[in-house]
């Protein structure tokens, strides 16, 4: 395989009206292991790109409804950076010229070679794989390309320069640590300390004195001094993942800590003054611990200041295709061997996959695949083994509507203490039929007054 | 009984053939009826999607055959397409594809 045939990973968007020639270009980029997407008109390819970016779109200029030209202009209206190579019937050097003026990154005569297609599919997905991999500056060692991951990480560059207390939610294995580490590395306490603590992980007194220290004979066991990682982490970072863990009791020690910046070691009467940075992560609904009593509502307060959410894995499956390749990579490196690359089937099954474990889900797989598959390529059936053939679990419409509905109502009532004459007005529903939707979803508006309310 | 005209095949779309050669057997009909109708700018469009597509194919005289009935087609010269496609419809008949 030469250099300009190696292979390369990414979903190319094909557009034509021409039901032949769709099916011709995705046999062609299927037979070089790239995976493509099809859509019948201007109007179809917009609803696809804004479900699923592709990496590059391949469009026919002549077409019924919105022409090639329209097409590029509303791609680049809402992802300018996404290239798009046109197809033209005719060498016409008046559209070639517009298409140039409007970004196009290539414009090629029909009928088209099938090389020089390729080659030109091939140098944009690696220059899109490269910018997902050279990524320097803030969040360097996070891959991702999706739009919610760029907004997430726009805010955090924002937020890295400053000192506000930081709280990310988000599910277990979502990468909330690596966030924490990339703002950490991008504020002024860069040359300081990080320091990571999984709160759920250790038993609440030992906790206690591994995040404020002991004195000597404070404990039994307690032979010597022990600083405590706030001290550790002196003017720098520390991270407090999982804090819907923490007991209770610590949770007021941790408060007192948050309010006046000094700790208190174990066995000592005197404080002592810290110097760090708050961050903290759970994948824990915080709300819901503070209402039913298990999480401090103080605390919850003082901790987020600035809340970050980072999105589970199903909903940037955008980025599947680089992180696959990323682990891929980092996988040769540590085993320094050849480079493996899953086949297209094996790519579209993952990046539909539900992962419910997330990135750490996909690490597993990946290296799992990489260990055990000999050749180059990774095939769709070993893709299969490493998830144990677990089927997508997408959910219908109606369960995702049905699952919102109950969310939204929650919320509703919770921002009312359970008054439901408010809660329906703030929805924009009578009373009797927010009643109704409240018994459809088995939510008792009783059970969300307190003491002060109605 | 007319020569075979042997049109090697690319392995990799070589299922697509057979469903391409019999879209463009209906063309040959759909462009008889619309010469009739006088419906240029349906023709035009068949003429365009086989220049585009008959190359790619396999099958360069495909797009020829295209390019000729789109020219046609912008000028209104109906006996043109009419004999561009019976030329086509010879030659779908005389095409045999084999595996490259």
């Amino acid at each position: 395989m030469s250099e300009a045939q190696a292979a390369v990973t990414g979903k190319v968007l094909l557009v034509d009206d021409d039901p032949d020639m769709l099916r011709l270009l995705a046999a062609w980029l299927k037979a070089a292991g790239i995976v493509a997407q099809a859509a019948q008109s201007g109007s179809e390819a917009l609803s696809q790109i804004a479900i699923s970016r592709p990496d590059v779109v391949i469009t026919d200029l002549f077409m019924e409804g919105m022409d090639g030209m329209t097409l590029l202009t509303q791609i680049h209206a809402s992802n300018p950076l996404l290239p798009v190579i046109m197809l033209s019937g005719q060498a016409q050097i008046p559209d070639a010229v517009k298409a140039t003026h409007l970004g196009i990154s290539a414009f090629l005569t029909k009928p088209v070679d099938r090389e020089t297609l390729l080659t030109e599919v091939r140098n944009h997905l690696r220059a899109a794989e490269a910018s997902g991999r050279e990524r320097t500056g803030f969040g360097a060692g996070v891959v991702y390309r999706s739009a919610v991951m760029t907004e997430l990480m726009e805010q955090a560059e924002l937020l890295a320069q400053g000192d506000v207390t930081v709280f990310i939610s988000g599910e277990t294995g979502t990468g909330k640590e690596v966030l924490a580490r990339a703002i950490h590395q991008a504020s002024p306490r860069r040359e300081h300390p990080f320091i990571g603590v999984n709160c759920g992980a250790i038993p609440e007194q030992l906790l206690e004195s591994e995040l404020f220290g002991h004195e000597k004979g404070a404990f039994t066991g307690a032979n010597t001094k022990h600083e405590g990682l706030f001290l550790a982490a002196d003017g720098g970072t520390i991270f407090l993942d999982e804090i819907g863990d923490m007991p209770l009791g610590l949770q007021v020690k941790l408060l007192r800590v948050l309010q006046d910046f000094e700790v208190r070691p174990v066995g000592s009467t005197r404080t002592v003054p810290v110097n760090v940075r708050i961050i903290s992560a759970t994948h824990n609904d915080l709300d819901e611990l503070v209402q039913s009593g298990e999480f401090r509502e103080d605390l919850y307060y003082r901790l987020n200041v600035v809340p970050l959410r980072m999105p589970s894995l199903s909903e940037r499956r955008d980025d599947i295709p680089i992180l696959l390749e990323h682990f891929l990579r980092k996988h040769a490196e540590r085993a320094q061997s050849r480079k493996k690359r899953f086949d297209t089937e094996a790519v579209e099954y993952l990046c539909t996959a539900p992962w419910p474990g997330n990135i750490r889900q996909l690490i597993n797989a990946v290296e799992l695949c990489a260990t055990l598959t000999k050749g180059e390529v990774i095939p769709l059936a070993m893709a299969q083994k490493a998830l144990r053939d677990k089927p997508a679990q997408i959910q219908t419409l109606k369960e995702a509507k049905d699952a919102f509905e109950k969310k939204y109502l929650i919320s509703v009532l919770r921002i009312t203490n359970g008054n439901v004459a408010t809660a329906a007005r703030l929805a924009g529903r009578n009373r009797t039929e927010f009643y109704k939707l409240l018994g459809m979803h088995d939510i008792d508006a009783a059970s969300f007054r307190g003491a002060d309310s109605e | 009984m007319k020569e075979k005209i042997i049109v090697p095949i690319d392995p990799d779309i070589a299922d697509l053939v057979p469903g391409f050669l019999a879209n463009r057997r209906k063309d040959v009909d759909k462009l008889r009826t619309l010469v009739q109708q006088g419906d240029f700018a349906a023709i035009k469009l068949i003429g365009h999607s086989m220049k585009g597509a008959g190359g790619g194919y396999g099958f360069d005289p495909i797009t020829d055959f295209g390019a000729a009935i789109e020219r046609a087609a912008q000028t209104g010269d109906g006996a043109t397409v009419l004999a561009q496609t019976d030329l086509l419809d010879e030659y779908l008949q005389a095409v045999e594809p084999v595996a490259g």
